[in-house]
């Protein structure tokens, strides 16, 4: 039998979960999905509680989470078009200039290993190149 | 060390803390950075974290499951939530993310849909799909990367991020363990109900009176058949066995429900259920469950003494309206019944709460997505630049 300890435990760990990736990732648009996969977490909570003690207040309130959700995804993507207009990157350590007075800058000690690309292969080409006529200028 | 002391099983505390663990090495395996990047053993210690915290909510909360489906269902739609989440979580590429997001979000509503919100289920659905495709946009518009990149290749501070992240749901699945004993004893000491805690829904009713009241819906049935008031010759049975058989009706609803103190020969007393909710005053499921009771305790009053009425004289008394009240007290005898469980018609009943009792946060939110909307154009709007 389920019951609503499952559930809490459950919402918890999506929370926490959503949580790390929101401290850690630096790329801006995985970290709002993190922060929007907290409220998720924060959403079961709400809707097993409304469960358990029989009325409708806790669903009401994950709809004003969405709304709230909403409008936070709308800011949030406008400032991302913004400050990637600025520094073509959508790294938060782009902005690191804008931390307190007297913490040290974080720096990128090791180099990023690129992963050697095998080129796709290409078929040589069979035949001849087949003459222009006068009608292909036209057709282009 | 009281937070500790007060815990009878100290397995239980290491097993919450080994799963927090073992979830922080994985993710701080899987993380992408240059160097000590495993995808393999991250997975392994992830999947055993996730194994350890199963074991975990098994052994604390767990119970024989008489509920096979339900439990299958909410095991692989949590897996599946969890699971996914994880991808999002460590994914190096932004737009598989967002795919892994789309799983998250699917997981969730079929919690949702267990948990008996069909209408978030399917407001979280039409919403979120529209946020994915809008963030797929974003991800197609900013981040095109060929090669390796700061933002997907690199993290901040994994190791603590993870340990931080863990540690706090470590620290919250004590507490739920914390709470559920010291209510398991709390209930267990006052005996008032038997049965565990935390039943979805709450057990409003204890399983006497909700057959009490199975007993009376039953019995008020035969007082809606029209054979019920006609001859007595005809129907078989003496008006004064008749008369007794309304009797025990009412005597069963008044040990539920409570004796009216409007009756004539009746004293002034409290059913069963008034005299356990009682004190219950501030809650408002109690609250509810009390005003159910006194309609029930009303109706019955007026329909039972129509009834009597009709049975003792035939010529004065009116059966199609006491039929028409015996009906209506069975339908509030039957929603007594059920109280603690959501009404059925979710949509409808939503509609009603926000517009009855959160009128004002209805219009706080639609301001906020109007000053939102502004605030996005003024954001993203360029300056000096003609469109």
């Amino acid at each position: 039998m389920i019951v609503l300890w499952h559930y809490l435990a459950v919402a918890a760990a999506l929370f926490g979960i959503g949580l790390v990736g929101f401290l850690t990732r630096r790329n801006l648009i995985t970290m709002f999905l993190c922060a929007e996969m907290m409220l998720q977490g924060v959403a079961i909570n709400f809707v097993a509680f409304a469960r358990y003690h029989g009325n409708l207040h806790g669903q009401v309130f994950v709809l004003f989470i969405l709304a709230v959700a909403a409008c936070e995804a709308g800011v949030a993507l406008a400032l991302f078009l913004m400050l990637y207009r600025r520094r073509k990157s959508l790294d938060v350590s782009g902005w690191q200039e804008l931390r307190e007075v007297g913490v040290p800058p974080s720096l990128d000690a090791d180099p990023l290993v690129s992963v050697p690309q095998t080129p796709d292969p290409v078929l040589t080409p069979a035949g001849g190149r087949p003459a222009p006529t006068a009608e292909d200028a036209v057709r282009v | 060390m009281m937070l500790f002391a007060t815990t009878p099983n100290p397995l239980v505390a290491g097993q919450i803390a080994l799963a927090a663990l073992l979830a922080a090495a994985g993710f701080f395996l899987l993380l992408p950075k240059p160097r000590v990047r495993s995808v393999a053993g991250g997975t392994a210690a992830v999947v055993a974290a996730l194994a350890v915290f199963g074991a975990w909510l098994y052994q604390a909360f767990g119970r024989p499951m008489p509920d096979l489906v339900g439990t299958v269902l909410f095991v692989l739609f949590s897996a599946g939530a969890l699971g996914f989440g994880t991808v999002l979580a460590v994914q190096r590429n932004p737009a598989r993310g967002a795919i892994a997001f789309a799983f998250v979000v699917l997981s969730t509503c079929g919690l949702f849909l267990l948990l008996a919100a069909p209408f978030l289920m399917a407001a979280t659905v039409i919403i979120y799909a529209g946020a994915i495709i809008v963030t797929f946009l974003f991800v197609l518009m900013l981040s095109q990367s060929a090669g390796p990149s700061d933002e997907n290749d690199r993290t901040r501070e994994p190791l603590l991020g993870s340990l931080a992240g863990f540690a706090f749901v470590g620290l919250i699945l004590f507490t739920l363990y914390q709470t559920q004993q010291s209510v398991g004893a709390a209930e267990s000491a006052g005996g008032a109900l038997s049965a565990p805690a935390a039943l979805l829904p709450a057990p409003v009713m204890t399983p006497g009176e909700a057959a009490a009241l199975d007993d009376a819906t039953t019995q008020l049935r035969r007082l809606e058949d029209d054979a019920f008031y006609g001859d007595p010759a005809a129907v078989g049975t003496s008006r004064q066995e008749r008369m007794e058989f309304v009797g025990g009706i009412e005597r069963t609803l008044d040990g539920v429900a409570g004796v009216s103190p409007g009756k004539e020969h009746g004293t002034i007393g409290d059913g069963s259920v008034h005299g356990r909710l009682a004190a219950y005053r501030t809650d408002t499921q109690a609250k509810a469950v009390l005003e159910r009771v006194g309609r029930v305790r009303e109706l019955s009053r007026s329909a039972l003494d129509k009834v009597e009425l009709t049975i003792t004289d035939p010529a004065k008394g009116k059966p199609d309206e006491a039929k028409a009240e015996v009906a209506k007290l069975r339908e509030q005898v039957q929603l007594l019944r059920g109280a603690g469980e959501l009404p059925a018609r979710n949509v409808a009943n939503l509609g009603l709460l926000l517009y009855a009792d959160h009128l004002l946060a209805v219009e706080l939110a639609g301001t906020l997505l109007l000053v939102a909307t502004i605030g996005a154009i003024a954001i993203a709007h360029r300056r000096g630049v003609a469109a």
